[in-house]
């Protein structure tokens, strides 16, 4: 038997509560009303995973411009551990390198992980990530405080 | 005759003007008297349309109009009984009129007079000579006979109304027809007729499903056993998941032993792998190893493929206390596997499904919390949670333990969780609400439900308009376990008018099916609504009013129970 069906969902009023619990769960860090407000008006940059039919993972991104430079911040994306290396994690990633694709006018795409994280570094390394500084003392309440910043330089056609 | 014409094209403020005219030089014309009470009527002037209609009546008693429209405006007051007579004293001025000789049948039928039915029907019966074309009457005439048991009859009025009609290649109305000729006569208990009436117009009946399902129930019946087998094996292969089919042929082959059984199922089991019927009927047979062996590889599949409801399914199982065995054997063997091997078995390759063991963590719970363990229980679906904490079904399955326990805040909490993380589920909206009113929370109870009722009335109101008798009935309950006896009265009286009504909006499948012949149908209709306060939710709400009006009776209010006096104000 093979494995089961992996789709992506839209995130909404009626199933934000999964994505909190998800966040929860799945990240040492907690997020605030603001981030889940931020989430619903986000489109195609927030978006639940099914295995099954069952809600196991999630991703969040927003657009980050600094210095003219449109750049695509991933704020989370994680899976249940139990559904990990699954191809669930690669779903969600691939989405956002489809989005930044057709709309074409994005720098970079970068996120944070905090540096004990190799199953993170591994996997974003393995879609073309770099890590191009690292933050002294990033998170506030978790040990190791300290975070990797990856970035995947985009190629403008 | 313009006012009449105008009250049929509802251009009732022409028609009064007509009356007027008319009534200026007759003030006392009885037939327009009682038109213009008729068209009052329709523009919601009741206590006037009653006097203009009596008034009218009293001037000329011998008007079949007069006695019509008096009868009209009974029966848009639902009083039917008194219709009826109207309609017979107008039958009595002019016996051959065709809208009255209808209308009348219409509320006989409604009222079960079927004598009168069939006697209304027999002045009807003389018009066919002079207008066979309507087939309307046919039936009708020919169902009174029916329905009065007197088949021979029916089925004679039946087969010379069948051989007026013209038959076209495919024509779903002839087939329905024929379907419900042999429904009459296998009720008339000739079953060799109906096998050979089945097969005379077999190119004709369109409903194939019926038509096998009626020739198999018919070989069984006249101990063609061999002839019925060959019908349910074709019955099976056409729908190899109807259970009821796999049932009839095991009787049909007169298998008595387990393993006569378990060969035959053996047997559908290779012939349609696909089949969840064959995998599952033999479960109900099989014992000790043999069970064992048969529920393994159910369980698994199950397991694998990630079937939430497995438990229900097994449930009926559990009458044998060795099979409840067997079941936690098998489970928790998987269970230990799974955790060792991320497999559900040590032999096999199968993908290490991430899911499986959460199924096994909810079955296992759902078996302790049957056995009465709630502890563990409780605890396997903590591990469930931990699992995958986004499951809503595990708040289902922990509320619903928590309600077997006795702990109604428990339950009711559980599914408020699962609600807030899917708000657009009606199920465990519904779910939750039911569960709030366990706890009699009444109001939290229809808050919950209100995010799903039509907005601008209260929940509690847009419920009875949907008659959502789960609901009601619940909320009964929960008012009398408050005390609250007026609320829970008012409850349980929403719940009977809800009975009254569907008894009433019968009303149009009189015309209705008759016209579209759908006889079948209307037949069971008819007599569903014969026995339609035998329903539970009818039962439910009775039993409990009766339990509070006993009370109240023993034990009157007094002065001083002065809260439940304001309650049952409204009773």
């Amino acid at each position: 038997m093979r494995k089961g069906r992996i789709e992506l969902g839209d995130v909404t009023p009626h199933n934000i509560k999964q994505l909190k619990l998800l966040n929860q769960v799945v990240f040492p860090v907690s997020y605030n009303d603001k981030f889940y407000k931020d989430v619903l008006e986000a489109g195609e940059l927030a978006k639940l995973a099914y295995y099954n039919d069952m809600v196991v993972g999630g991703v969040c991104c927003r657009v980050d411009v600094l210095d003219g430079q449109r750049r695509l911040y991933i704020m989370t994306l994680g899976c249940l551990a139990p559904y990990r290396r699954l191809g669930i994690g690669t779903k969600m990633l691939e989405h956002v390198l489809n989005f930044v694709e057709r709309e074409g006018n994005f720098n970079s795409i970068f996120l944070h992980v905090q540096v004990n994280n190799d199953g993170a570094l591994d996997f974003y390394k393995k879609f073309g990530f770099e890590v191009v500084e690292t933050k002294q003392h990033y998170y506030k309440r978790i040990e190791p405080a300290d975070a990797h910043v990856l970035q995947k330089t985009l190629v403008k056609s | 005759m313009d006012e009449k014409k105008c009250y049929e094209q509802k251009q009732y403020k022409n028609g009064l003007k007509f009356a007027k005219q008319i009534l200026a030089n007759f003030s006392d014309h009885g037939e327009t008297l009682a038109m213009k009470g008729l068209i009052l009527n329709c523009l919601g002037r009741k206590e006037d349309a009653y006097s203009f209609v009596r008034q009218g009546l009293r001037n000329n008693l011998k008007s079949h109009v007069c006695w019509h429209v008096f009868g009209l405006l009974q029966r848009s007051d639902k009083k039917y009984d008194e219709a009826i007579k109207c309609y017979r004293n107008a039958l009595k001025w002019d016996k051959d009129n065709l809208q009255i000789l209808r209308d009348l049948s219409l509320l006989q039928i409604q009222m079960r007079d079927l004598d009168g039915y069939k006697a209304s029907e027999e002045t009807r019966y003389k018009l066919f000579e002079l207008r066979p074309t309507q087939r309307a009457s046919w039936i009708g005439y020919a169902m009174s006979f029916h329905l009065l048991q007197d088949y021979d009859t029916a089925l004679k009025i039946l087969e010379e109304f069948r051989k007026t009609i013209q038959k076209t290649t495919y024509d779903y109305e002839y087939s329905e027809l024929l379907l419900y000729q042999n429904l009459v006569i296998r009720e008339s208990k000739n079953l060799h007729e109906a096998l050979k009436h089945l097969n005379t117009y077999e190119a004709n009946i369109c409903d194939k499903v019926t038509l096998q399902e009626l020739r198999g129930e018919l070989y069984m019946k006249l101990g063609r056993k061999g002839d019925a087998s060959e019908v349910y094996r074709g019955l099976i292969k056409r729908n190899p998941e109807n259970r009821n089919y796999y049932l009839k042929l095991e009787e049909a082959l007169g298998l008595a032993t387990v393993e006569e059984r378990l060969k035959l199922y053996e047997e559908l089991k290779e012939k349609f792998p696909r089949a969840q019927v064959p995998k599952r009927l033999p479960l109900n047979y099989a014992r000790g190893e043999e069970l064992e062996s048969l529920l393994d590889p159910y369980l698994r599949a199950a397991l694998q493929k990630g079937v939430p409801p497995l438990f229900t399914d097994i449930q009926s199982l559990y009458s044998d206390p060795d099979k409840i065995q067997i079941v936690e054997k098998l489970m928790n063997s998987y269970l230990t596997n799974l955790e060792e091997t991320g497999h559900l078995c040590e032999t096999d390759n199968e993908f290490k499904e991430p899911a499986s063991i959460l199924y096994v963590l909810m079955f296992l719970a759902q078996h302790h919390s049957y056995l009465g363990d709630i502890e563990k229980a409780l605890a396997l679906m903590d591990r469930a949670l931990e699992h995958t904490p986004t499951l809503i079904e595990l708040y289902i399955v922990k509320g619903k333990i928590l309600k077997h326990a006795g702990d109604y805040v428990g339950s009711y909490e559980a599914l408020q969780e699962a609600q807030a993380l899917d708000t657009a589920d009606r199920y465990v909206n519904s779910k939750a609400a039911s569960y709030l009113l366990k706890a009699n929370l009444v109001r939290q109870a229809e808050e919950m439900c209100s995010k799903f009722t039509r907005e601008g009335v209260t929940a509690m109101e847009n419920l009875n308009e949907m008659q959502c008798m789960w609901f009601q009935t619940e909320c009964a309950q929960a008012y009398y376990r408050l005390g609250q006896y007026g609320d829970s009265l008012r409850k349980c009286h929403e719940v009977d008018r809800h009975f009254t009504e569907i008894i009433e909006d019968q009303f149009d499948f009189h015309t209705y099916c008759m016209r579209k012949m759908t006889l079948r149908s209307y037949v069971e209709l008819l007599r569903l609504e014969d026995v339609l306060r035998s329903n539970r939710f009818y039962w439910d709400a009775a039993q409990i009013a009766i339990t509070i009006y006993l009370r109240l009776h023993d034990q009157p209010l007094s002065a001083n129970t002065g809260e439940n006096n304001i309650n049952t104000g409204e009773c």
